[in-house]
C-alpha cells in the first residue's frame, strides 16, 4: 500500500462525503427546528438528479444550469412538501411527522415511476468534466474539485446567512426553543420554511452531484444516500451545521477507506459499516461531535 | 386594556381554564395567585395566541385577539416574558434582544429601545457578546424581561418572574416590575410568591382548578385571614 493510494482513498473520500455534508446540513437544519427525520430529503435529491439530467442531455446548455436549475426547483419543492405534508401536523406528536415523512419518501418515488419509468438512466456529463486528471500519482476528475469547491463555498454562505441575517437567527432560536419563539412573537412557519427551502436546495444541488459521480439515476437512488447523510448528521451532532459538515466528510472518508483498504470481500458490507458506526456513535457519544444536549435544549 | 370573558382553554379532555373572567385596566399591576395546576400560565399562553380557548373571548383595546397568531398579537402590544425565562442559551444576549424586536421595522427605535435595556440592566451590556446560556438565574430573568420589552409592549405579561431567584434579585425584578408600570407598561403578572406580588400590584385574582375564586384590590386580599391562610399559603 502506498501513500498515493491513501491519498487516493482519501480524495475520493471527501468527494463522497462532500455530497453526504450537502444532504446532512438539509436534514439537521429540519431536525433542529421541528425534531422531525425528513426520510423524503433523499428523494428530494432524487429529484434534483432528475431535473438536472433535463439539462445535462442537450448539450448546448451550459453546465451552470443543469446545477442551479435542480437548487432552485428542488428547493421551491422542499418547500411544498413541507407546507402540505408537514405543515398540517404542527403540534402533533413527532412520530405522526415522522411516519408522514417516510409517505412523502414513497410517494415521490412511485410518482417519478410512473411518470417517467422505473429503468435507470444514464447521466453522462458532457465535456471535461469527468475527464480524469494526474497530479502527482492521484487521480481525480475535474468533478471531484468542483464537488468539494462548490461544497466549500455553499457552507460558507450558508453558514453566514444563519449567522448573519435575521432569518438566520429566527432559524436558530426555532432551533433552540420553538415554543419561546413563537411566544416572543417570531413567524415560526418562515423559519420552518426558510429551513425546508435551504435544505432542499442543497439537495438540488446534491442531486447534480450524486449523478455525475455514479453516471446513473434512478427513482429510488436518493433513499440510501438521504438516510447515510442522517447517519451524518447524528455524528456531526445534530441540529449543528458545522457538525452536519463534519459528519459528512468523516462518514465519506470512512466508507470509502471501509472499501478501499479492506479486502475486496467485504465491500458489499459498506453499508452495513456505515450503521454501525452511527451505532457506535450513539454508544460512546450520543449527542455526535458538535450536538448539544437535550438538557441544552430544553 | 384586556378584557377576558369566559375564557375556558382544555387540553384534549383535560380542563385547565374553565369560565374564567379577569380585567386588566391601562396603568394597573394585575396579580394572579394560585396554586400549581390553577391555570395562571395557561391564561397567559391563550392571551399571547400559543393556545387556543375552547370558549370565551378575549378582548385587548376593545377588540377581539382570538384566533390571531402570535406574532400579530405581539405587534398589537402585548409581550409576554414566559415562565422559565425561555431565553435563547446558545444566542447572544444581543440576539436575544434583537429577537424581541423581530416584528418591528424602525431599526433605530430598536436600537435606542436596546440602549435603554442596557441603562435599566446594566450587566447585560457588560456581556452583551455572550452566549445568554452564561448568564446567572437571575441576569437571565432580566434578559428575558427585557426581551419582551423590546416590542415595546403596552401590555406585559409576566409569568413567575421570581420562581428560583434569590431573595435579593426578586427585590430587584419586582423593583423592575414597578418601574415599568411607572414608565406607561401596564402588567399582568402571574406569581406564586404572593406576598410580595400582592405589595405592588394594585388588584388580584385568586385562581383554582381553572377559574377565579377571588378578586379584590390587593390592600384587602393580603389583610384578608382567611385568604392568607386557605389561598395564598401565608401566616
Amino acid at each position: 500500500m502506498t501513500i498515493n493510494y491513501i491519498l487516493q482513498q482519501l480524495v475520493n473520500g471527501l468527494a463522497l462525503g462532500s455530497i453526504y455534508a450537502l444532504l446532512a446540513i438539509g436534514l439537521t437544519m429540519v431536525y433542529g427546528i421541528l425534531r422531525l427525520i425528513n426520510f423524503a430529503h433523499g428523494d428530494l435529491m432524487m429529484l434534483g438528479a432528475y431535473v438536472s439530467s433535463i439539462f445535462i442531455s442537450a448539450t448546448v446548455v451550459p453546465i451552470l444550469l443543469a446545477v442551479l436549475i435542480p437548487t432552485l426547483l428542488i428547493a421551491v419543492m422542499g418547500l411544498i412538501v413541507e407546507r402540505t405534508a408537514y405543515k398540517p401536523l404542527r403540534g402533533a406528536p413527532e412520530v405522526a411527522m415522522l411516519i408522514t415523512s417516510l409517505g412523502v419518501s414513497r410517494l415521490i418515488q412511485n410518482s417519478t415511476v410512473l411518470a417517467l419509468s422505473p429503468q435507470p438512466r444514464a447521466f453522462s456529463l458532457p465535456g471535461d468534466l469527468t475527464k480524469t486528471v494526474n497530479v502527482g500519482g492521484i487521480r481525480f476528475t475535474q468533478l471531484d474539485v468542483l464537488t468539494f469547491l462548490l461544497v466549500i463555498v455553499l457552507m460558507v454562505l450558508l453558514t453566514l446567512y444563519i449567522n448573519r441575517s435575521k432569518t438566520g437567527m429566527a432559524m436558530r432560536a426555532s432551533s433552540e426553543n420553538l415554543q419561546a419563539a413563537r411566544l416572543i412573537g417570531i413567524n415560526v412557519n418562515w423559519a420552518i420554511g426558510a429551513a425546508f427551502v435551504l435544505g432542499s436546495a442543497l439537495a438540488g444541488t446534491a442531486g447534480f452531484l450524486w449523478a455525475s459521480r455514479y453516471g446513473i439515476i434512478d427513482p429510488f437512488m436518493g433513499f440510501l444516500p438521504g438516510v447515510k447523510a442522517f447517519v451524518a448528521a447524528v455524528i456531526g451532532g445534530i441540529g449543528s451545521i458545522r457538525g452536519a459538515v463534519v459528519g459528512g466528510v468523516l462518514l465519506g472518508v470512512a466508507e470509502i477507506g471501509f472499501v478501499g483498504f479492506l479486502p475486496p470481500e467485504f465491500s458489499g458490507y459498506r453499508d452495513a459499516f456505515v450503521f454501525s458506526l452511527l451505532l457506535i456513535v450513539l454508544l460512546v457519544r450520543p449527542n455526535g461531535l458538535f450536538g448539544a444536549s437535550e438538557v441544552e435544549r430544553a | 386594556m384586556l378584557e377576558i370573558r369566559n375564557l375556558s382553554v382544555a387540553y384534549g379532555k383535560i380542563v385547565a381554564v374553565s369560565d374564567l373572567s379577569l380585567t386588566v385596566n391601562e396603568g394597573e399591576i394585575v396579580t394572579v395567585v394560585g396554586g400549581n395546576g390553577a391555570g395562571k400560565t395557561t391564561t397567559l399562553r391563550t392571551v399571547s395566541g400559543v393556545l387556543k380557548p375552547r370558549a370565551g373571548e378575549i378582548l385587548f383595546k376593545g377588540q377581539s385577539i382570538v384566533g390571531l397568531p402570535p406574532e400579530a398579537i405581539v405587534t398589537r402590544g402585548i409581550s409576554h416574558s414566559p415562565e422559565g425565562r425561555m431565553i435563547f442559551g446558545r444566542l447572544t444576549i444581543t440576539e436575544n434582544l434583537k429577537l424581541g424586536a423581530y416584528n418591528r421595522k424602525d431599526a433605530a427605535g430598536v436600537k435606542s429601545d436596546m440602549e435603554r435595556m442596557f441603562g435599566m440592566f446594566p450587566v447585560l451590556e457588560q456581556r452583551k457578546s455572550q452566549r445568554a446560556g452564561t448568564l446567572s438565574g437571575g441576569e437571565q430573568q432580566m434578559l428575558a424581561i427585557a426581551r419582551s420589552l423590546m416590542s415595546r409592549p403596552t401590555l406585559l405579561l409576566l409569568d413567575e418572574p421570581s420562581l428560583g431567584l434569590a431573595p435579593l434579585l426578586v427585590e430587584k425584578i419586582f423593583d423592575v416590575v414597578v418601574e415599568l408600570r411607572n414608565e406607561g407598561v401596564t402588567i399582568l403578572l402571574v406569581e406564586q410568591n404572593a406576598n410580595e406580588a400582592l405589595r405592588i400590584s394594585d388588584r388580584a385574582y385568586v385562581l383554582e382548578t381553572g377559574t377565579v375564586t377571588v378578586e379584590g384590590p390587593s390592600t384587602e386580599l393580603i389583610n384578608d385571614p382567611k385568604l392568607r391562610a386557605a389561598y395564598l399559603g401565608l401566616d
